[in-house]
């Protein structure tokens, strides 16, 4: 604390320091070191974004032997379990229509045992405690001027509880109010952030919910508790947000974008050294690129993209990559506003943005490389310079070997990379757009044509329309004629013949085309 | 296929078919597009939650070492709650102390809701506009500005255009018990600051017991004679669940003939002016928590502390009855 004269003696204040300043940073500790299993049920949570909470958000953790797992309420059968749930919830029920002495603290630990129930197992009985009624009396135990501690372990009940599948999520519905209303800023910290928790593991489950949280007014509360300067709660609430504005509604996401100073909030907090935050807050980012034409117009002309080109270049976690890449390839994406007059060539930032993508093209995560490669297309989709400048760079090498070796969705997004580096922004008197033949050249002499070739052979049809299309590129464009021979040295011609009597119409007409064209009746001669 | 549209346009070659040659346009997808599955998933299964081992022994071991060490309680008359570390005061200050009504005692978690319940539940004037039709009730979702004439009517905007549900109450049973409220009603109407801080404080130490008192409580109005009428109705502008009041209104226009509806209702305005130099002085803890606050359980330990939530107030103005044309 700033001002106090007479403060404790020095291992005192030590003492107390140290468990203060754990607070923060071992919990994210906690969550990197330690790995659950993940079970069917689980896996499907994750893909509808929720997140169970199993470990309480301002405990403290000095003592670290709490670590082993062995604590987990792993053994127990589900269907004991379940009975005791429904054990819990009756006891629960009991204790709030007590009207005793004790009856808060009576409730505080129904609550808490049920919380437990909720945290402490492998598979959270979820379904028994809805069935034992526990909602309704969730909600009562919501209720305005409960005690701090009620509201706390209410509202972890309820994140957990919607944690689960549709039908139990949205069981909660009566208790959605009360949870924003506890986000306010006269609340305890605590209480909000589990209530932001919560709301954010609703809002994950699906259109609808988000619909009714965004009508019922969540989002103004929860931005404001992103500004938190507790770590943990900007964390959650950003996390939350992200969750209610993911749409593909664009309402919510329009309206964050207008809310006074968010841009610069998000340009803040960016910029922290909590890389934790700096991703939930990029996934913010993510949404908003993604769904509000106005929010990608803000954007891109504030200090987001540079912050986040300095994010790429300099983070090395896999978790911060891949929204802080994704933000950026919705937005080159969206708006030729960024390459043409942010990402202009010669100015570091467009360096910068290279070398970043180029890092993520090494790595040997699938998703930064499929994600990094289809940035880089939209960046050689701009101007020549453009086109030059990535062609000039050690990109080039990286994409050919992609285009051979990689897994399909890979090879496909370095086929648009290297076909857009090769066509022109212009189009030539026959409307077609002019062919760089001195990029193009280079890269067939590089090896990019058994690729090519390749993709034109893929079981995927985006893939094999890609692969022919460059082939087209190559056989007309080619200098001296060369090309169809050098297609045809690829096996390009046996590629192209297989479509001749697929089932899909434009490959077949495109396809023979070609064929007819290039290797007709006078080839060869 | 269509995808592919924004990258290949496809003029005529003159031979029927349009060759969709290349052409090199960016890519957008949208944000549920399977392009991006393989990231979300990634996204989730990176940010793993993780099973807390600390048993509640533990817990409780950690939270005594802190009591023991500082023993810090918050300074405020009558609370006395018990504080884990300084900083933890700011953030019980801030519940405990500050989004609290001051005649019943309720506490919000946000001002807006704070004084939309002082309004609705505590202001004379407020019944008396809301009497004379004007839309007084407040839309709950900040934001939102909608005004509606009837408690029943603001709850019904909130489930058709917020879609809250139909089970949601704003105003739950829990009452101070009578005898509190009209304690608490003399001392309104004789305007005594130091007193309203006192019988504040009795309420706010008592608050933990106060819920868990019967939590149902049904005027008496039928039951009254003419002349208790009037004090009766007073009361119940003031406390009572304004759902109730709202009925009452109602049913005293329906019951009674025209001459008695407007001799109360002359009566209810008169009263008001008595009153509503008494609601004047009525003010919520804002003003009357001291605005500097030290503490520590040994002379040498004197910490002056003052809350930056506090500190950050520069005038604290009292309550007025909010007035709404």
């Amino acid at each position: 604390m700033a001002s106090d004269d007479s403060s404790p003696s020095p291992s005192h204040s030590h003492h107390r320091d140290s468990i203060k300043s754990s607070v923060g940073n071992t919990a994210a500790n906690r969550r990197r070191q330690q790995a659950i299993s993940i079970g069917k049920e689980r896996r499907d949570a994750l893909i509808r974004a929720k997140r169970l909470c199993r470990d309480s958000i301002f405990e403290d953790d000095n003592n670290e032997k709490g670590l082993d797992e062995g604590k987990m309420v792993i053994d127990e059968e589900q269907s004991v379990l379940n009975a005791r749930t429904a054990q819990t919830v009756q006891e629960l029920k009991s204790s709030l229509s007590y009207q005793g002495k004790d009856a808060t603290q009576k409730t505080i630990e129904a609550l808490r045992a049920l919380r437990k129930l909720l945290s402490k197992s492998e598979v959270p009985p979820i379904e028994a405690a809805i069935q034992g009624g526990a909602v309704p009396l969730l909600v009562q135990c919501l209720s305005f001027g409960s005690a701090d501690e009620q509201l706390l372990e209410a509202a972890w009940c309820v994140t957990n509880i919607a944690a689960g599948g549709p039908e139990e999520t949205k069981s909660l519905l009566p208790a959605l109010p009360l949870l924003i209303a506890h986000l306010g800023e006269k609340s305890s910290v605590h209480v909000a952030e589990q209530c932001a928790w919560a709301l954010g593991n609703v809002a994950g489950e699906d259109m609808e919910l988000r619909s009714i949280l965004f009508a019922q007014g969540a989002l103004l509360p929860l931005t404001r508790l992103m500004l938190s300067n507790r770590e943990s709660t900007a964390r959650t609430a950003a996390w939350a947000l992200s969750n209610l504005i993911k749409g593909p509604d664009p309402k919510a996401a329009n309206e964050l974008i207008r809310i006074e100073a968010i841009t610069d909030t998000i340009v803040k907090h960016l910029k922290t050294a909590d890389e934790e935050l700096v991703t939930e807050v990029a996934w913010m980012v993510v949404y908003l690129s993604a769904l509000s034409d106005k929010a990608i117009s803000i954007l891109v002309r504030s200090d987001v993209v540079p912050v986040l080109v300095n994010r790429l270049v300099g983070s090395a976690s896999l978790q911060l990559l891949i929204p802080v890449l994704r933000s950026l390839g919705n937005l080159v994406a969206a708006d030729a506003y960024i390459t043409h007059s942010v990402l202009i060539v010669g100015n570091d930032i467009t360096d910068q943005v290279l070398y970043g993508l180029i890092k993520c093209l090494k790595s040997e995560h699938r998703v930064l490389k499929k994600e990094a490669l289809w940035v880089l297309s939209n960046i050689a989709a701009g101007t020549l310079e453009h086109k030059t400048l990535i062609f000039s760079s050690e990109a080039v090498p990286l994409l050919i070997d992609l285009l051979s070796a990689a897994p399909f969705e890979i090879r496909k997004e370095a086929a648009y990379t290297l076909g857009n580096i090769c066509v022109g922004p212009t189009k030539g008197s026959d409307n077609k757009s002019d062919i760089i033949v001195t990029h193009l050249v280079p890269l067939v002499k590089g090896g990019c044509l058994p690729g090519f070739v390749n993709l034109v052979r893929s079981a995927d049809l985006e893939s094999a329309r890609v692969g022919l299309i460059f082939l087209e590129l190559v056989m007309r464009g080619y200098p001296n004629g060369e090309g169809p021979k050098l297609v045809e040295r690829e096996d390009g011609i046996d590629a192209m013949e297989r479509f001749q009597f697929h089932e899909n119409q434009e490959m077949r007409n495109m396809a023979n085309t070609l064929v007819d064209k290039y290797f007709g009746a006078d080839y060869g001669v | 296929m269509d995808s592919m549209d924004a990258s290949v346009a496809s003029p005529d070659l003159g031979l029927g078919f349009g060759f969709p040659f290349w052409v090199a346009s960016r890519r957008r997808f949208k944000p549920d597009d399977p392009f991006f599955a393989s990231g979300n998933l990634e996204r989730e299964l990176l940010a793993k939650h993780v099973a807390l081992d600390l048993t509640e022994d533990e817990h409780f071991q950690l939270q005594m070492m802190e009591i023991a060490d500082a023993n810090l309680f918050c300074p405020i008359a009558g609370c006395g709650s018990r504080l884990e570390y300084l900083e933890e005061f700011e953030d019980h200050y801030n519940t405990r102390h500050m989004a609290s009504c001051s005649v019943c005692s309720r506490v919000y978690p946000t001002s807006r809701l704070l004084s939309i319940h002082i309004s609705e539940v505590h202001d004379s004037f407020f019944q008396a506009k809301v009497a004379r039709g004007f839309p007084m009730y407040e839309c709950l979702v900040e934001g939102c500005g909608a005004n509606l004439k009837s408690y029943k009517s603001r709850q019904r905007h909130l489930i058709d255009k917020h879609r809250f549900p139909s089970s949601f109450e704003f105003y739950k049973k829990a009452h101070p018990s009578k005898h509190q409220r009209q304690k608490l009603q003399r001392k309104a109407y004789k305007g005594g600051d130091a007193k309203d801080h006192e019988s504040f404080m009795d309420l706010d130490a008592k608050k933990e017991s106060k819920q868990t008192h019967p939590k149902h409580y049904r005027p008496k109005q039928e039951l009254k004679t003419g002349t208790e009428m009037e004090s009766e109705m007073e009361v119940e502008t003031k406390l009572h669940h304004p759902q109730t009041t709202e009925t009452k209104v109602e049913t005293n226009t329906e019951a009674k003939n025209e001459k008695a509806k407007t001799e109360t209702e002359m009566e209810v305005e008169e009263r008001i002016d008595d009153i509503v130099s008494g609601i004047s002085k009525l003010s919520t803890v804002d003003s009357s928590s001291p605005s500097s606050v030290s503490f520590g359980h040994r002379h040498s330990r004197g910490f002056a502390f003052v809350p930056r939530s506090v500190r950050n107030q520069n005038q604290v103005s009292k309550r007025e009855p909010t007035r709404k044309p």
